[in-house]
C-alpha cells in the first residue's frame, strides 16, 4: 500500500533522514519509534506532499507522490503533529470546510460528517468554536479531519500527545478500530501504545532505521529470555548451591539483597531450555521459598533505549547487552511496566 | 477553488477584518465624494476615485497581511497542502476572496454617481471606465500583497512591507524622473541585472554551470546589442521602471481613455505576481 524507496531529505548539511526504505501492507498499522529530531515528522510530511523529498520516491497504492499527487493526497488523511486547526471556526464549519476541499460528494457530506464526529465522539461540541475546545479535544477534531473523505491510509503524528490517561485509551481504541479497513501509520512517544496497537514497530534515529519488526519479535529478538531473576530467602552459599545443582542452570550470578534476609540471583538457562520448572522443583523440597521468579525480558522501552543510545547495535543489527546493564534494567523495569498498567487500568 | 474563496471570505467577516475594510473604505471614499463632487457641485466624478486611490495603501495590507502569513503560523497549510487541492487553487482562491471583497466595496460606492445622475447629466461611459481603471490598479497591488504575505509567517513583516512596496510603487514616476538615461550608466544597470539573475539561479539551484552559461549569454547579448544598435541602451534604466509604475497607466482611465494595453498590463502584472507567489510556495516545500 504504501512503499518509501530510498527516502533522503537534507537540510543544507544536515541530513534530517537519510536513505529510508520500507513498505507498510494493506491494513497494516505500522508504528514510528524515535527519539524528537529522528526525521518521524520529516518521513511522514514526504509521504503525505507536504514536502518533498531530496532524493527518493514515495509509492502510495502504486502512484508516485511526485508524479500523481492529486492521486496520493486522495487516499491519505493526515493529523500532523500540530492539529491544522482554523481557530476562528466552529467544529461543525472546519469539518464541512474539509468536506470542500477534499471534494466530497455535496449530497454524501452530512452522512460523512455525522459519520466521523461520531467516530471520535465529538457531536456535542460541534458547535462550539474550536478555539474554545481543550486540547484533547482539538485533538480529535483533528482525528475526525483526517478521516473525512474515506481515505485508504491514515497518517497520525503522535496522535494521543497531550491527553490524559482516559482519552488515550479513547483514542487508541478508535485507531484500533480504524485498523480494520484502513492503513496507518502512526509516530508516538508512549512505547507501550505502540506495542498495543502496532502491528509492527518501526525505530528510526538519527534519521535512519535503526529496526523494523513486530513488537514481539523485537522483544524476542533483544531479549535475554533465558535469563531470570530470582528472590530467595535463604542465605548466599545455600541458595548459590541449590541453583547450581539445577541441570539446565548455565550460570549464576548473585546480584545483591534488596530485602532483609533474601538474596537476589540472575540465573541463565541453557539455550532453548525452560528453567522456571526446574528451579521451581529444585526449592520445591528445601526450606528456602521462591519470593520472586520474573523473566529478565526487556520491554519495549528498554529496547527502544537499547537501539538508539548504542552505536554498536545500530551497526550490527544484533544487541548483546553487558551484564552491567542489567542491574540498571532491572530498577527501571518494575517502574516502567507500573506505569504501563497505570495507563491501561484507566 | 471555491472552498477556499468561501473560507477566506467567511474569514473576513469572522474577524474584524471585514467590516474595517469596508467601512474605513467607504468611510474615505464618501468625505471625497461630498468635498469634490457635492460642495464644489462639480458633476466630473472619476476625480474622486483618482484621488482616492492612495487608500490602497492602508485597505490592501489589511487585505492580504493574512492570507498566506496566517497558515504559514498556524501550520495549516498542511492541510491544505495534503489535501488534493493544487497549490495554484489555493492561491488563486485567496486572491478571489481578497478581489471579491474589493468589488463588493467598490460596487457599493456606484451608489455616488447614482446621487449625481439625480442632479443632471453624467459620463456613464468614462465612470464605467474610471471603475474598470480602478479596480485593475486594485487587484494589482492585492496580487502584491498576496505574494508578499508568502514571503513570512509574520502578519506584522507582511503588513509592513506591503506598505512600503506599495509606496515604492507609488513614487516611481519621482524615482524614475531621478534616474540617469546615459549609455554608459545603462550599460552597467544591465550588467549588474545579468549578474543578479545568474546569482539568484544558483542560489535555488546551486548549479554553477548554467549560471556561468546565463552570465555568458547575457554578456553575448550585450556586446552584440552595443555592436549593432548602441542607441538601444538610451534609457533603458527608465524603460525597466516604468514597468512597475501603476499609477501612471492608471492616469488614462480617469481621463476617460480606455486603453486595452493597460488593462492587459495589469491583468499581466496580476498574473506575475500570482505565479510568484505559487512559486515561492512551491520552492518552500522543496528546500
Amino acid at each position: 500500500m504504501i512503499e518509501v524507496i530510498n527516502l533522503t531529505k537534507q537540510y543544507g548539511q544536515h541530513k534530517a533522514i537519510d536513505n529510508i526504505s520500507f513498505t507498510v501492507e494493506k491494513g497494516e498499522i505500522l508504528g514510528f519509534l524515535g527519539p524528537n529530531g529522528a526525521g518521524k515528522s520529516t518521513t511522514m510530511n514526504i509521504i503525505t506532499g507536504y514536502i518533498s523529498a531530496t532524493e527518493g520516491t514515495v509509492k502510495v497504492d502504486g502512484y508516485d507522490i511526485l508524479e500523481q499527487p492529486e492521486e496520493v493526497k486522495k487516499r491519505i488523511g493526515y493529523l500532523p503533529e500540530l492539529p491544522p486547526l482554523y481557530m476562528e471556526m466552529t467544529v461543525e464549519e472546519y469539518l464541512k470546510f474539509v468536506c470542500h476541499i477534499k471534494k466530497v460528494k455535496p449530497q454524501k457530506q452530512k452522512e460523512v460528517l455525522g459519520k466521523v464526529m461520531n467516530a471520535v465522539k465529538i457531536t456535542d461540541m460541534r458547535k462550539r468554536l474550536i478555539k474554545n475546545l481543550s486540547k484533547g479535544y482539538r485533538q480529535r477534531v483533528g482525528l475526525a479531519q483526517a478521516m473525512i473523505g474515506e481515505p485508504q491510509v491514515l497518517i497520525l503524528d503522535e496522535p494521543t500527545v497531550g491527553l490524559d490517561p482516559k482519552q488515550i485509551i479513547e483514542i487508541r481504541n478508535v485507531i484500533k478500530s480504524l485498523g480494520k479497513d484502513h492503513t496507518i501509520i502512526l509516530s508516538s512517544h508512549i512505547l507501550s501504545e505502540v506495542s498495543a496497537v502496532c502491528d509492527r514497530v518501526l525505530i528510526i534515529n538519527k534519521g535512519k532505521i535503526v529496526a523494523i519488526d513486530t513488537p514481539e519479535n523485537l522483544a524476542k529478538r533483544l531479549s535475554q529470555s533465558n535469563k531470570m531473576l530470582l528472590r530467595i530467602k535463604a542465605s548466599k552459599d545455600k541458595a548459590l548451591n541449590i541453583v547450581k545443582g539445577v541441570k539446565s542452570v548455565k550460570t549464576a550470578e548473585i546480584t545483591g539483597s534488596r530485602e532483609p534476609n533474601t538474596i537476589d540471583i540472575v540465573v541463565e538457562g541453557k539455550e532453548g531450555l525452560d528453567i522456571r520448572e526446574d528451579l521451581f522443583y529444585a526449592f520445591k523440597s528445601t526450606d528456602y521459598p521462591i519470593l520472586m521468579m520474573k523473566s529478565l525480558d526487556l520491554t519495549l522501552e528498554e529496547i527502544f533505549l537499547q537501539v538508539t543510545t548504542q552505536e554498536q547495535a545500530i551497526d550490527h543489527e544484533s544487541i548483546s547487552i553487558s551484564e552491567e546493564n542489567d542491574a540498571q534494567h532491572e530498577e527501571t523495569d518494575g517502574q516502567q511496566r507500573e506505569d504501563g498498567e497505570d495507563v491501561s487500568n484507566n | 477553488m471555491l472552498a477556499i474563496i468561501n473560507k477566506e471570505l467567511r474569514n473576513y467577516f469572522a474577524s474584524a477584518t471585514g467590516y474595517i475594510f469596508m467601512s474605513f473604505f467607504l468611510l474615505i471614499s464618501g468625505i471625497f465624494f461630498s468635498i469634490t463632487n457635492l460642495f464644489e457641485q462639480n458633476p466630473v466624478y472619476n476625480n474622486v476615485l483618482s484621488s482616492i486611490t492612495f487608500i490602497f495603501l492602508f485597505v490592501v495590507p489589511m487585505l492580504t497581511m493574512r492570507l498566506i502569513a496566517e497558515e504559514t503560523r498556524q501550520k495549516t497549510d498542511q492541510l491544505l497542502l495534503t489535501s488534493p487541492l493544487k497549490v495554484s487553487e489555493i492561491v488563486l482562491g485567496k486572491y478571489f476572496a481578497a478581489l471579491l471583497l474589493f468589488l463588493l466595496t467598490l460596487f457599493i460606492t456606484v451608489l455616488y454617481p447614482v446621487i449625481l445622475s439625480f442632479h443632471g447629466k453624467i459620463a456613464v461611459g468614462e465612470i464605467v471606465g474610471g471603475y474598470i481603471g480602478f479596480f485593475l490598479l486594485g487587484a494589482a497591488f492585492i496580487s502584491v500583497g498576496l505574494f508578499i504575505s508568502s514571503l513570512t509567517d509574520n502578519q506584522v513583516v507582511s503588513a509592513v512591507v506591503t506598505v512600503i512596496t506599495l509606496l515604492v510603487l507609488w513614487i516611481m514616476e519621482g524615482i524614475i524622473m531621478g534616474l540617469p538615461t546615459d549609455r554608459k550608466s545603462s550599460i552597467v544597470f544591465m550588467a549588474i541585472l545579468v549578474i543578479a539573475i545568474a546569482a539568484l539561479f544558483y542560489n535555488s539551484t546551486k548549479n554553477i554551470f548554467i549560471s556561468a552559461a546565463i552570465v555568458i549569454i547575457g554578456a553575448i547579448i550585450m556586446v552584440a546589442v552595443y555592436l549593432i544598435n548602441p542607441a538601444l541602451y538610451d534609457g533603458v534604466i527608465v524603460r525597466i521602471f516604468q514597468w512597475f509604475s501603476l499609477l501612471e497607466r492608471y492616469q488614462s482611465f480617469s481621463y476617460g481613455i480606455f486603453d486595452v494595453s493597460s488593462v492587459v498590463y495589469f491583468i499581466t502584472f496580476s498574473c506575475a505576481f500570482i505565479f510568484l507567489t505559487i512559486q515561492t510556495i512551491e520552492k518552500r516545500r522543496w528546500s
